[in-house]
């Protein structure tokens, strides 16, 4: 499933990131292939959303570069739909107008985007809601807004910052085979960050690990199942494989930084001032 | 009749998902309740209206104003051309000063809100002018303006301008980072950011400072009129009150009361009807 040797549609090449004294990311660099979908896992706080934002160009790293369809990301891209953690729905809009902002924002009218919006609203099981608006909506249903919100500009990049993660499991299990099937008919480059080790082998091609203080990669793991995907999916061989290695991985990671805050906060800040005069 | 309308709302608290029978239960029970609100407040008030009388009439002179002098005068001054012209006046001059304060108000402080350079230099100075009584600027406002309804309207809009925009300054601080992201990973440009996402969330703090500045502005007619001997309600109650008669000067005061009340009804209404999503989140 890598499509490592054709065009990426993302490419993340040597990214660093500070805020201020403290470095986020460090030197890191992956492709994500046009119908890819690529999950980043990592410790809370590795600064997974961070990278998120630097593809989506809402803010800009301190090295390296990301470039969409071999263009550097300077400032929000054209065509990259973006779903948010606690959905960033607008409470005064409808769904039909928080579904057609990426559009209207653009100068469409809202009588053009009724056809594409309306499908879209079907497409997330939403028709009969479109002029409830937010409050009116259960968590699942407002993050299927949210989802067709960023289907509705036809991306060719999806960026999804833990999606499901403010979601009750139930809710979250079906969104998740849901978002599978929609991405079989829309396919697009598309990173997604979780921090749930089983929902990044349930949804990803490949799975980025970050791990270490500055984050880096610490692996790209090929999940190596085939699409379509199905519940059936998680009680196969591979699949346990996959997350059981990415369980070790990751838990190695989350020892070392709980060893490291109990050793004290002098030698880290030492490190960081040595990462930092170099 | 009444049974009819218990079983309509049992009907919507079903479709709302609630337990039909607790549904309705809970509309017998605030409809219980806004009638011992409403028979709570009509004895509260008979019972200052009597108060009232019962002193007037037991230590004050005949001139002092009571509720059956009032209730005496009420149909001479519906009759009086110039009461008309008074209460047209000063609330056509509020009227209009809050559509200016609304409009400038809403502008600077969704701008001191959104833009935290402009916020560090002004808020001193917004600040200060908030502390200073307005009502003392009124004598230098009739010298620059002269003794002129536009002197009476730029003490409306000072005295509307400033909840305002503390009010929506708050607003624009508050706004969540999550929706700016969202305009922006969506490439909204720059005026659709104000006027699509900073203009609505401040609306109910927009809708607060309103409510606040009413009451500022008239205070600010009224001691206008009063200094400046305009035509208007503030000026009839003070020329009333010095011809001893009261009563004439109170029916003025209830005027300017239930024009307080009613645009505080409309914001209010507002906010319910226009706004359904601020109530609830």
């Amino acid at each position: 499933m890598t499509e490592l040797d054709g065009n990426p549609m993302i490419r993340v090449d040597q990214l660093t990131k500070r805020y201020g004294e403290r470095t986020v990311l460090s030197d890191i660099t992956f492709d994500v292939g046009p119908s890819e979908i690529v999950s980043i896992v990592g410790p809370s706080g590795c600064g997974k959303t961070t990278l998120l934002r630097c593809v989506a160009g809402l803010t800009q790293p301190n090295g390296g570069k990301v470039s969409i369809a071999g263009t550097a990301v300077t400032e929000p891209p054209e065509g990259v739909g973006m779903v948010f953690q606690h959905f960033g729905l607008f409470p005064w809009k409808t769904v039909f107008g928080n579904v057609s902002y990426g559009l209207t924002v653009q100068g469409m009218s809202r009588r053009d985007a009724v056809p594409r919006v309306r499908q879209l609203i079907g497409m997330v099981g939403l028709e009969g809601f479109e002029q409830s608006y937010p409050h009116q909506l259960s968590g699942g249903m407002q993050q299927r807004a949210g989802l067709a919100r960023a289907l509705a500009i036809e991306p060719r990049v999806l960026v999804m910052d833990e999606p499901f993660a403010s979601l009750d499991a139930q809710t979250r299990d079906l969104l998740q085979l849901e978002m599978l099937r929609i991405l079989e008919q829309r396919p697009a480059a598309t990173m997604f960050v979780t921090h749930s080790i089983d929902e990044a082998v349930l949804m990803g091609d490949r799975i980025v690990i970050l791990t270490g203080h500055p984050s880096h990669v610490h692996d790209i793991v090929d999940v190596g199942i085939a699409r379509p995907r199905g519940r059936e999916v998680v009680d196969s061989e591979r699949f346990r494989t996959v997350r059981d290695y990415l369980w070790t991985v990751v838990m190695k990671g989350q020892d070392e930084q709980l060893a490291r805050a109990s050793q004290g906060d002098g030698e880290a800040s030492d490190r960081h001032r040595e990462r930092t005069a170099e | 009749m009444s049974t009819g309308l218990a079983s309509g709302r049992r009907v919507i608290g079903r479709l709302a998902g609630a337990n039909g029978d607790a549904g309705g239960a809970r509309a017998a029970a605030s409809r219980r309740e806004r009638t011992q609100v409403f028979l709570a407040r009509l004895a509260a008030g008979l019972g200052i209206l009597v108060l009232w009388q019962v002193c007037a009439m037991a230590f004050a002179p005949a001139y002092i104003a009571r509720p059956t002098g009032i209730l005496g005068q009420l149909p001479a001054v519906g009759g009086d051309q110039a009461f008309w012209s008074a209460a047209g006046s000063t609330l056509l001059a509020v009227v209009e000063g809050l559509a200016i304060a609304i409009v400038i108000g809403t502008v600077l402080g969704l701008v001191m809100g959104r833009m935290r350079d402009i916020d560090r230099a002004l808020r001193l100075y917004v600040d200060s002018f908030y502390a200073m009584p307005i009502v003392a600027l009124v004598p230098l406002l009739t010298v620059w303006f002269g003794y002129t309804p536009t002197a009476r309207l730029a003490v409306i809009v000072m005295e509307a301008i400033l909840p305002i925009v503390f009010s929506v300054a708050e607003g624009g601080r508050t706004l969540s980072a999550e929706f700016t992201d969202v305009a922006r990973a969506y490439r909204a440009p720059w005026w659709r950011v104000w006027g699509g996402i900073a203009l609505p969330a401040s609306l109910p703090y927009l809708l607060a400072g309103i409510d606040l500045a009413i009451g500022r502005a008239l205070v600010g007619a009224v001691v206008a009129e009063f200094i400046a001997s305009l035509n208007g309600l503030g000026y009839y109650i003070l020329f009333n009150v010095r011809s001893f008669r009261e009563n004439d000067a109170m029916v003025a005061l209830a005027v300017l009361v239930v024009f307080a009340l009613a645009v505080r009804g409309l914001v209010g209404l507002f906010v319910r009807r226009g706004l359904p999503w601020y109530r609830a989140g």
